[in-house]
């Protein structure tokens, strides 16, 4: 049988046993998390900046850039002016204007056909 | 009183508090995280009239507290029964976890009640404030809950003496 005394703690002994329970502290990024202005520099607070873009703009500005980058990265093909060499035998002199002009006029009734 | 130097006068105190009625620290530092924007959101809502800073605060977090029991518990009442709930502080091999386990084992209503008035240092008529009764009914609650304490631990006391006599 139970003696009385060991049925229940008195006041005195639940006093002296509730203090034992401690907490941890409180993490310091709980000041971070309500200030977070208060402490980060403007650089880090730069670097921490971020953005909302809707979905169909953030795909479209990605299938630009993958676009702009496969352009960037294909070499590009050279289209040069074919050279046709001159032969001699054709005659530079043919090439020349002509120094004097001798237009001929074909009437309609001289002309045949 | 800035929310910074409230910030600093009672950000621990929040945190316990928040602590000792859930036991886990994520949800203690998010009580207390909420607690404290609240402030700095809407400084205007906290109005010195109605009570002290500490109590404006303690407020918060009691509701916040709340919300995460009823989260955890359903439609369970708060002043709980009459059995002793909770874990069995036999089991537990030191006495902070003995008082741990005794003190989450109190009905919601009782708990907060003696851990604001045990470990908080909250005076009767700020608990009263605090959790919206009347400073009757906070008093009636921390005598249930000591007396019930009282019983429980008494548990643990014989528990380590039996590990000791190995009875």
């Amino acid at each position: 049988m139970q003696s009385p005394e060991n049925d229940e703690l008195s006041e005195r002994e639940l006093d002296a046993i509730l203090p034992e329970w401690k907490t941890p502290m409180a993490p310091a990024r709980l000041r971070t998390a309500v200030f977070p202005e208060a402490l980060l520099p403007w650089w880090s607070r730069v670097w921490g900046a971020s953005v909302r873009v809707p979905l169909p703009v953030a795909c479209g500005v990605a299938i630009l850039l993958a676009l702009a980058a496969w352009r960037w990265s294909t070499p590009r093909t050279i289209y040069r002016e074919r050279i046709v060499p001159v032969s001699v035998a054709a005659g530079a002199d043919e090439l020349r204007p002509v120094t004097v002009l001798r237009p001929r006029i074909i009437r309609s009734a001289n002309a045949q056909n | 009183m800035t929310p910074q130097s409230a910030f600093d006068q009672h950000h621990q105190a929040v945190y316990s508090f928040a602590y000792r009625l859930t036991r886990r620290e994520d949800i203690a530092e998010d009580i207390a995280q909420e607690c404290f924007l609240a402030l700095v959101r809407a400084p205007q809502r906290f109005d010195p009239a109605r009570g002290s800073i500490k109590v404006y605060l303690f407020s918060i977090a009691r509701n916040l507290a709340l919300k995460q029991y009823r989260d955890d518990h359903g439609e369970e009442p708060l002043d709980g029964s009459e059995e002793l709930a909770g874990m069995d502080p036999r089991e537990s091999m030191d006495v902070s976890s003995a008082v741990a386990a005794a003190v989450t084992g109190l009905p919601q209503l009782q708990q907060e009640a003696l851990v604001l008035f045990e470990y908080e240092g909250v005076t009767l008529e700020e608990i009263a404030q605090i959790v919206g009764a009347d400073t009757g009914t906070v008093k009636s609650r921390l005598h249930r809950a000591r007396a019930r304490l009282r019983r429980v631990l008494a548990e643990y006391r014989k528990g380590n003496a039996h590990a000791v006599t190995g009875k």
